[in-house]
């Protein structure tokens, strides 16, 4: 078996086609002259162009416009004067056609590759994309075209550039399995549009895979069978049917109401980091946005942003859920997510250090910003509700809202309009703020608990660290006790409480949170759902049997153990 | 020749998209256009200039028009970074 990076969900089987790399080799061509030269690039150059231009307008109709812009950019950047020019240089000084595209396409390549931009290193890629098709175009070779490749096809490449990448679809790849690559990687993020299993990053897998092989995947696991036996196989196409009903039977999910087996609703939001994620929430199902981070505003720049830029970006996100809740987070920088040109001071314990609320309250002028740009985006739909993320105790409430109130008295004074009842909640996510959930509660006007940090500041685990981070768990009876106990805090204070964290979609964990009374559930967008479905099948008298069970164990074993047993399929 | 001082306001910068858009709606015209930034001079009807000079948001620099339409061109250039490339 190899293993790889599971990239986009399901189960593949079928025969490889392994994507090779053409042998673009082209010392043996002889130069025939300038004129000639030149015009057996300009003829190339227009072919390429013709044929990315048809590509990037299948592209638009098949995917969407937003997935062809990369092609888009590529025909720009052939018909770029600068670099057309170049390539005539090259050749005036007597190199054939394909010398003046390798040279100058590769002094490209080297220096794009050497930004520090993301963005601008991907741009390597692209130019590289552009030097292979004018070289194929050259020296007369094939053109790849997946299109073409029978149903039941497995691809696997060193890795897939985008123009490659065009060809694939649902109805003939079977699955996907590269080199190199991760999560975020183009071919992950088209794998998952076309929802076409995938598995990246697997070692050595163009060299150990031949076209024809069988290959059985997992685009979950990240597991390759090559060749599997009667067994295996038959384990994947049982895996795999299974997949496909219960993407279906999801589907059957989409907008229906959340709601328990009595009927008992229950609000169902998403977690989300970018304005641009909240339309795919929205077409997720989610019925609010329980935890917007706030952190992308701030990152990759170099200045911060100012109050209407970020005023827009909030305000996007409540527009398009109008008359629901967005529930956003301020700026969460320090710990393990670092803001170059805010020059956060190196720390011992980064994790216990100058971060979040206690880096904010400190920096007035760059809170007030966030704040006065928070009540303004609220003015319109008055469905944005504030959350201070690491809160440890009362003084950092009062702190905060002292502030929102002078930026109201500011705002009114301006004349400017905003959300003068704006509600001011907290994150518990500290083993503090859970202890003294009680008295939070006078002052919070809601909590939403962070299951991710509370689990690793209760059992003093750094998740990152692979000696410990099998410690790292939320079944813990501390970290469940500790749930419970804020729940019933805001139920007494009458507060509502929701959960933001990961384990708010672990089907394990959701009838404790049930039974206790979690009045808000805030998952990824691709988990909305599976944790609507798995409401949905539970009484609160069945909750409440299996809370009173696991919390009457008392090691994690016993408790994960017994718990995963009650998981309902 | 004409120029004139502006400032980059789309958050992502000269990025593939904006450098783009910017290069081909310059190719209009025909004089020479050129962004003056950290000193360095780039022919901005080329996109892979543009993308090569790493303007980021918020960066100042100096458009400069040559040529017989240049303050028709002057004038497109400012409006269009002024509002954000199109972002």
């Amino acid at each position: 078996m190899l293993k790889g990076t599971g990239a986009s969900a399901g189960v593949g089987i079928g025969r490889a086609l392994v994507v090779k790399e053409q042998n673009l080799d082209f010392s043996g061509v002889p130069f025939s002259g300038q004129e000639q030269e030149k015009a057996r690039l300009t003829e190339a150059a227009a072919a390429v162009s013709q044929r990315l231009s048809a590509m990037a307008a299948e592209m638009t109709q098949r995917v969407g416009e937003h997935a062809a812009e990369i092609l888009s950019g590529q025909i720009m950047m052939l018909n770029d004067p600068f670099m057309t020019g170049q390539m005539e240089e090259q050749i005036a000084a007597g190199n054939t056609a394909e010398a003046a595209v390798d040279a100058v396409c590769g002094s490209f390549i080297a220096m794009f590759s050497g930004m520090e931009d993301e963005l601008m290193r991907q741009r390597a890629t692209d130019i590289g994309d552009l030097r292979t098709r004018l070289l194929v175009n050259l020296l007369g070779l094939e053109d790849m075209d997946l299109a073409h490749a029978p149903a039941g096809t497995i691809l696997v490449a060193k890795d897939f550039t985008p123009s490659m990448t065009v060809g694939i679809r649902r109805e003939n790849v079977a699955g996907i399995i590269t080199e190199v690559g991760g999560r975020t990687s183009h071919s992950a993020i088209l794998a998952r549009a076309l929802e076409i299993p995938a598995v990246l990053g697997v070692p050595g897998a163009a060299s150990q895979i031949h076209s024809g092989d069988t290959v059985a995947m997992d685009g979950e696991l990240g597991h390759v069978y090559l060749d599997p036996d009667e067994r295996t196989l038959k384990d994947y196409q049982a895996r795999q049917e299974a997949f496909e009903a219960q993407r279906q039977m999801l589907k059957e999910y989409l907008g229906k109401p959340t709601v328990n087996a009595d009927g008992r609703p229950v609000a169902l939001y998403a977690n989300i980091g970018k304005p641009e994620d909240a339309q795919a929430a929205l077409e997720k199902g989610a019925e609010g946005i329980g935890l917007f981070r706030t952190e992308f505003l701030f990152m990759d720049r170099e200045d911060l942003p100012g109050e209407e830029e970020q005023m827009n970006a909030y305000r996007q996100v409540a527009a398009l859920f109008a008359g629901k809740e967005v529930i956003i987070r301020t700026l969460d920088v320090g710990g393990d997510k670092d803001i170059p040109y805010l020059h956060l001071e190196k720390e011992e314990n980064p994790f216990l250090g100058h971060r979040a609320i206690r880096y904010c309250l400190d920096e007035v002028d760059l809170y007030m910003t966030q704040l006065r740009a928070l009540l303004r985006a609220g003015a319109d739909y008055k469905n944005i509700k504030i959350m201070l993320p690491l809160v440890t105790g009362l003084e950092e409430i009062r702190a905060a809202r002292a502030m929102l109130e002078k930026a109201k008295k500011e705002l009114a004074a301006q004349g400017l309009a905003f959300d003068e009842s704006i509600q001011l909640g907290v994150m518990i996510e500290t083993p503090a703020a859970s202890q003294i959930a009680d008295l939070l509660a006078q002052e919070a006007d809601f909590f939403s608990i962070g299951t991710n940090d509370l689990t690793q500041y209760t059992l003093a685990v750094d998740r990152g660290n692979p000696q410990v981070a099998g410690l790292y768990t939320p079944f813990h009876p501390a970290v469940l006790r500790s749930i419970a106990s804020v729940i019933r805090a805001a139920k007494e204070a009458g507060i509502p409480v929701g959960m933001c964290g990961e384990a708010a979609a672990d089907p394990a964990l959701i009838p404790l949170l049930l039974s206790w009374g979690l009045d808000e559930f805030s998952v990824s967008a691709s988990a909305v759902l599976a944790t609507r479905r798995t409401i949905s099948l539970w009484s609160q008298k069945e909750a409440d049997d299996v809370r009173a069970e696991a919390m009457s164990l008392s090691s994690v074993k016993g408790i994960q153990g017994y718990l995963s047993s009650m998981i309902k399929k | 020749m004409v120029s004139k001082q502006t400032k980059i306001v789309n958050p992502m910068g000269m990025h593939m998209r904006p450098a783009g858009m910017f290069a081909q709606e310059m190719m209009k015209f025909k004089c020479d256009v050129s962004l003056v930034f950290k000193d360095k001079e780039v022919n901005a009807k080329s996109i892979m200039n543009l993308m090569a000079a790493c303007i980021k948001c918020g960066s100042e620099l100096e458009v400069r028009c040559n040529g017989e339409d240049e303050q028709a061109a002057l004038d497109k250039a400012i409006q269009l970074i002024e509002s954000g490339l199109g972002e």
